[in-house]
Protein backbone atom coordinates (compact mmCIF):
# COMPACT_ATOMS: atom_id res chain seq x y z
CA UNK A 1 0.00 0.00 0.00
CA UNK A 2 1.22 3.16 -1.22
CA UNK A 3 1.09 6.12 1.76
CA UNK A 4 -0.73 9.08 0.63
CA UNK A 5 1.96 12.44 -0.14
CA UNK A 6 0.57 14.66 3.31
CA UNK A 7 3.30 17.17 2.26
CA UNK A 8 1.79 21.00 1.26
CA UNK A 9 1.83 21.42 -2.24
CA UNK A 10 4.20 24.81 -3.26
CA UNK A 11 2.36 27.75 -3.91
CA UNK A 12 4.76 29.91 -4.76
CA UNK A 13 3.06 33.09 -4.31
CA UNK A 14 2.07 32.84 -0.84
CA UNK A 15 6.03 31.05 0.02
CA UNK A 16 6.97 33.61 2.38
CA UNK A 17 10.89 34.81 2.82
CA UNK A 18 12.10 33.61 6.08
CA UNK A 19 10.26 30.75 6.40
CA UNK A 20 12.62 28.65 8.68
CA UNK A 21 12.71 24.78 8.56
CA UNK A 22 13.04 22.42 11.31
CA UNK A 23 16.60 21.93 12.44
CA UNK A 24 17.74 18.65 10.52
CA UNK A 25 20.47 16.49 12.07
CA UNK A 26 22.84 13.47 10.35
CA UNK A 27 25.39 11.53 11.27
CA UNK A 28 28.06 11.76 9.00
CA UNK A 29 29.75 8.45 8.20
CA UNK A 30 32.91 7.67 7.33
CA UNK A 31 31.31 5.58 4.25
CA UNK A 32 29.61 8.73 3.18
CA UNK A 33 32.96 10.72 3.00
CA UNK A 34 34.65 7.61 0.88
CA UNK A 35 31.70 7.69 -1.54
CA UNK A 36 31.88 11.73 -2.00
CA UNK A 37 35.73 11.54 -2.44
CA UNK A 38 35.09 8.55 -4.89
CA UNK A 39 31.71 10.48 -6.80
CA UNK A 40 34.00 13.69 -6.81
CA UNK A 41 37.58 11.90 -8.26
CA UNK A 42 38.96 13.77 -5.35
CA UNK A 43 40.84 11.83 -2.69
CA UNK A 44 41.30 14.72 -0.70
CA UNK A 45 37.71 16.42 -1.18
CA UNK A 46 36.56 18.39 2.39
CA UNK A 47 33.17 19.07 2.01
CA UNK A 48 31.39 15.91 2.08
CA UNK A 49 28.46 17.77 3.08
CA UNK A 50 28.01 19.10 -0.51
CA UNK A 51 26.07 16.18 -1.65
CA UNK A 52 23.89 15.82 0.94
CA UNK A 53 21.73 19.18 0.03
CA UNK A 54 21.00 20.06 3.48
CA UNK A 55 19.76 23.38 2.11
CA UNK A 56 16.61 21.88 0.27
CA UNK A 57 16.40 18.52 2.47
CA UNK A 58 13.74 20.30 4.73
CA UNK A 59 11.76 21.97 2.15
CA UNK A 60 11.29 19.03 0.35
CA UNK A 61 9.97 17.28 3.77
CA UNK A 62 7.59 19.93 3.62
CA UNK A 63 6.75 20.77 0.35
CA UNK A 64 5.97 18.94 -2.98
CA UNK A 65 6.18 20.81 -6.44
CA UNK A 66 7.21 19.73 -9.72
CA UNK A 67 10.84 19.30 -9.03
CA UNK A 68 13.25 21.80 -9.43
CA UNK A 69 17.02 22.58 -11.10
CA UNK A 70 19.83 24.36 -9.21
CA UNK A 71 20.11 27.35 -10.95
CA UNK A 72 22.85 28.89 -8.58
CA UNK A 73 24.90 27.99 -5.61
CA UNK A 74 26.96 29.36 -3.36
CA UNK A 75 29.49 27.35 -0.76
CA UNK A 76 31.14 28.97 2.56
CA UNK A 77 33.90 26.82 3.21
CA UNK A 78 34.68 27.04 7.59
CA UNK A 79 35.70 23.64 8.88
CA UNK A 80 35.98 20.28 6.97
CA UNK A 81 33.66 18.10 8.57
CA UNK A 82 34.68 15.15 10.72
CA UNK A 83 33.34 11.59 10.35
CA UNK A 84 31.25 10.45 13.23
CA UNK A 85 30.39 13.37 14.29
CA UNK A 86 26.44 13.92 14.17
CA UNK A 87 25.82 17.76 11.93
CA UNK A 88 22.63 19.94 12.54
CA UNK A 89 21.81 22.08 9.70
CA UNK A 90 19.51 25.18 10.09
CA UNK A 91 17.59 26.15 6.97
CA UNK A 92 15.52 28.69 5.70
CA UNK A 93 13.97 30.46 2.19
CA UNK A 94 16.12 33.13 1.86
CA UNK A 95 14.61 34.53 -1.29
CA UNK A 96 12.56 34.38 -3.98
CA UNK A 97 11.95 35.59 -7.46
CA UNK A 98 10.62 35.65 -10.67
CA UNK A 99 12.85 36.04 -13.98
CA UNK A 100 12.02 35.96 -17.59
CA UNK A 101 8.44 34.88 -16.35
CA UNK A 102 10.35 31.49 -14.27
CA UNK A 103 9.85 30.74 -10.54
CA UNK A 104 13.19 30.73 -8.42
CA UNK A 105 13.17 29.86 -4.69
CA UNK A 106 16.45 30.41 -2.64
CA UNK A 107 17.39 28.42 0.26
CA UNK A 108 19.79 28.94 2.54
CA UNK A 109 21.46 26.75 5.31
CA UNK A 110 24.38 26.69 7.58
CA UNK A 111 26.18 23.31 9.39
CA UNK A 112 27.04 22.79 12.92
CA UNK A 113 28.68 19.67 14.16
CA UNK A 114 28.22 18.52 17.41
CA UNK A 115 31.14 20.23 18.92
CA UNK A 116 29.99 23.44 17.52
CA UNK A 117 32.10 23.82 15.06
CA UNK A 118 30.90 25.75 12.20
CA UNK A 119 31.44 24.11 8.93
CA UNK A 120 29.73 25.60 5.88
CA UNK A 121 26.94 28.00 4.13
CA UNK A 122 25.38 27.35 1.56
CA UNK A 123 22.93 29.10 -0.58
CA UNK A 124 20.76 27.27 -3.52
CA UNK A 125 18.95 29.48 -6.31
CA UNK A 126 16.21 26.60 -7.56
CA UNK A 127 14.54 26.85 -10.90
CA UNK A 128 10.75 25.87 -9.72
CA UNK A 129 10.09 24.71 -13.45
CA UNK A 130 12.37 21.73 -14.39
CA UNK A 131 11.15 20.86 -17.70
CA UNK A 132 12.86 24.56 -19.07
CA UNK A 133 16.18 22.23 -18.87
CA UNK A 134 14.45 20.05 -21.99
CA UNK A 135 12.73 22.86 -23.76
CA UNK A 136 16.07 24.96 -22.98
CA UNK A 137 18.80 22.33 -24.19
CA UNK A 138 16.64 19.68 -25.60
CA UNK A 139 17.45 15.43 -25.07
CA UNK B 1 60.93 35.30 14.09
CA UNK B 2 59.65 32.48 11.50
CA UNK B 3 56.85 31.56 9.94
CA UNK B 4 57.33 28.24 11.69
CA UNK B 5 53.95 25.98 10.76
CA UNK B 6 52.22 27.64 7.91
CA UNK B 7 52.01 26.71 3.80
CA UNK B 8 54.07 27.66 1.38
CA UNK B 9 54.07 31.63 0.63
CA UNK B 10 52.91 32.59 -2.26
CA UNK B 11 52.39 36.47 -3.89
CA UNK B 12 49.20 36.44 -6.26
CA UNK B 13 48.70 39.23 -8.88
CA UNK B 14 45.96 40.21 -10.98
CA UNK B 15 45.46 38.30 -14.09
CA UNK B 16 47.08 35.22 -12.68
CA UNK B 17 45.77 32.22 -14.07
CA UNK B 18 45.10 29.45 -11.82
CA UNK B 19 46.11 25.45 -13.12
CA UNK B 20 43.32 24.33 -14.94
CA UNK B 21 41.22 20.77 -13.39
CA UNK B 22 39.76 18.40 -16.00
CA UNK B 23 37.09 16.24 -14.90
CA UNK B 24 35.20 13.32 -17.12
CA UNK B 25 31.58 12.63 -16.29
CA UNK B 26 30.89 9.14 -15.58
CA UNK B 27 27.10 7.83 -14.88
CA UNK B 28 29.08 5.92 -12.30
CA UNK B 29 30.47 9.41 -10.84
CA UNK B 30 27.40 10.65 -10.68
CA UNK B 31 25.56 7.72 -9.06
CA UNK B 32 28.23 7.94 -5.75
CA UNK B 33 27.75 11.32 -5.35
CA UNK B 34 24.28 10.69 -5.20
CA UNK B 35 24.47 7.59 -2.93
CA UNK B 36 26.76 9.27 -0.87
CA UNK B 37 24.32 10.87 1.20
CA UNK B 38 22.20 7.76 1.11
CA UNK B 39 19.79 8.99 -1.34
CA UNK B 40 19.09 5.56 -3.25
CA UNK B 41 15.76 5.94 -5.21
CA UNK B 42 15.61 7.34 -8.40
CA UNK B 43 16.16 10.68 -9.16
CA UNK B 44 16.99 13.15 -12.64
CA UNK B 45 20.27 12.19 -12.04
CA UNK B 46 20.28 8.62 -11.43
CA UNK B 47 17.48 7.40 -13.67
CA UNK B 48 16.51 8.13 -17.16
CA UNK B 49 13.10 7.71 -17.29
CA UNK B 50 13.03 10.63 -14.01
CA UNK B 51 14.92 12.46 -15.70
CA UNK B 52 12.38 12.88 -18.94
CA UNK B 53 9.52 12.97 -16.72
CA UNK B 54 11.03 15.81 -14.20
CA UNK B 55 13.20 18.05 -17.04
CA UNK B 56 12.05 16.31 -20.44
CA UNK B 57 15.92 15.71 -21.32
CA UNK B 58 16.78 12.13 -22.77
CA UNK B 59 19.21 11.47 -19.95
CA UNK B 60 20.37 11.80 -16.58
CA UNK B 61 22.28 14.95 -16.11
CA UNK B 62 24.94 16.12 -12.95
CA UNK B 63 23.97 17.85 -9.94
CA UNK B 64 25.09 21.40 -10.34
CA UNK B 65 26.74 20.13 -6.95
CA UNK B 66 29.29 17.50 -8.30
CA UNK B 67 30.65 20.99 -10.67
CA UNK B 68 30.46 23.07 -6.98
CA UNK B 69 32.82 20.01 -5.64
CA UNK B 70 34.83 20.68 -8.36
CA UNK B 71 35.30 24.20 -8.57
CA UNK B 72 36.24 24.15 -5.26
CA UNK B 73 38.88 21.40 -5.51
CA UNK B 74 40.60 24.03 -8.09
CA UNK B 75 40.54 26.51 -5.64
CA UNK B 76 41.31 24.47 -3.13
CA UNK B 77 44.33 22.63 -5.12
CA UNK B 78 45.68 26.14 -6.22
CA UNK B 79 45.49 28.04 -2.29
CA UNK B 80 46.28 24.96 0.22
CA UNK B 81 43.59 23.27 2.47
CA UNK B 82 45.00 25.04 5.43
CA UNK B 83 44.12 28.60 3.42
CA UNK B 84 40.72 27.61 1.27
CA UNK B 85 39.27 25.26 3.59
CA UNK B 86 38.67 27.60 6.64
CA UNK B 87 38.33 30.80 4.33
CA UNK B 88 37.08 30.05 0.91
CA UNK B 89 33.75 30.86 -1.37
CA UNK B 90 31.96 29.74 -4.10
CA UNK B 91 29.72 31.14 -6.17
CA UNK B 92 28.66 29.21 -9.12
CA UNK B 93 25.60 29.84 -11.86
CA UNK B 94 24.84 26.79 -13.80
CA UNK B 95 24.09 27.22 -17.53
CA UNK B 96 23.90 24.12 -19.05
CA UNK B 97 23.58 20.48 -18.33
CA UNK B 98 26.74 18.38 -17.69
CA UNK B 99 25.68 14.89 -18.48
CA UNK B 100 27.38 11.26 -18.24
CA UNK B 101 30.06 11.15 -21.31
CA UNK B 102 30.99 15.21 -20.93
CA UNK B 103 34.70 16.00 -20.07
CA UNK B 104 34.33 19.70 -18.12
CA UNK B 105 37.50 21.62 -17.94
CA UNK B 106 37.67 24.47 -15.14
CA UNK B 107 39.51 27.71 -15.55
CA UNK B 108 40.34 30.18 -12.96
CA UNK B 109 42.30 33.72 -13.08
CA UNK B 110 42.77 36.36 -10.71
CA UNK B 111 40.97 39.30 -10.81
CA UNK B 112 41.44 41.00 -7.60
CA UNK B 113 42.74 41.68 -4.29
CA UNK B 114 41.63 43.72 -1.11
CA UNK B 115 42.78 43.74 2.33
CA UNK B 116 40.61 42.07 5.14
CA UNK B 117 41.96 42.65 8.99
CA UNK B 118 43.83 39.34 8.64
CA UNK B 119 44.94 38.79 5.46
CA UNK B 120 43.99 39.78 1.75
CA UNK B 121 40.95 38.38 0.09
CA UNK B 122 41.65 36.74 -3.60
CA UNK B 123 39.24 37.00 -6.25
CA UNK B 124 39.24 34.71 -8.93
CA UNK B 125 36.78 34.31 -11.82
CA UNK B 126 35.77 30.87 -12.81
CA UNK B 127 34.76 29.48 -16.48
CA UNK B 128 33.80 25.78 -16.81
CA UNK B 129 33.74 24.02 -20.57
CA UNK B 130 32.82 21.21 -21.67
CA UNK B 131 34.27 19.53 -24.78
CA UNK B 132 32.22 20.99 -27.43
CA UNK B 133 33.87 24.28 -25.83
CA UNK B 134 30.36 25.16 -24.10
CA UNK B 135 30.44 27.40 -21.19
CA UNK B 136 28.13 24.99 -18.51
CA UNK B 137 28.73 26.81 -15.47
CA UNK B 138 30.89 30.16 -14.49
CA UNK B 139 31.32 32.48 -11.25
CA UNK B 140 33.59 33.64 -9.10
CA UNK B 141 35.64 32.10 -5.92
CA UNK B 142 37.20 33.70 -3.34
CA UNK B 143 40.08 32.82 -0.96
CA UNK B 144 41.10 34.98 2.58
CA UNK B 145 44.86 34.20 2.62
CA UNK B 146 46.29 35.22 6.40
CA UNK B 147 49.71 37.33 6.38
CA UNK B 148 51.44 34.20 7.21
CA UNK B 149 50.91 32.91 3.82
CA UNK B 150 51.77 36.26 1.86
CA UNK B 151 54.87 37.45 1.42
CA UNK B 152 55.67 40.68 3.97
CA UNK B 153 56.18 43.13 1.44
CA UNK B 154 52.51 43.00 0.16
Amino acid sequence: MVEADTRILLDWDSLEVGETFDTYEYLLTQEMVDTYRKGVMDPEASFPTISHKVDVKQYNTRYRDAGSVNARCAFFCYNPPIAGKKISVRAWIADKYLRRGKNYIVTEAVSVDEDGRLIDRVITHELKQPTEVGKKWGG
Amino acid sequence: MGRVGVGPIRRYEEGDELPPLVKEMTQEAINLFEGSAGQSGPSQFTDKETARETLGTEGTVASGRMSLSFAIEMLRRYFGSEVFNHAGTMDLRFLRPVRPGDTITFSGRITGMSREVNGSRVSVEITVVNQRGDTTAAGQGTAVVPNAFLPQDV
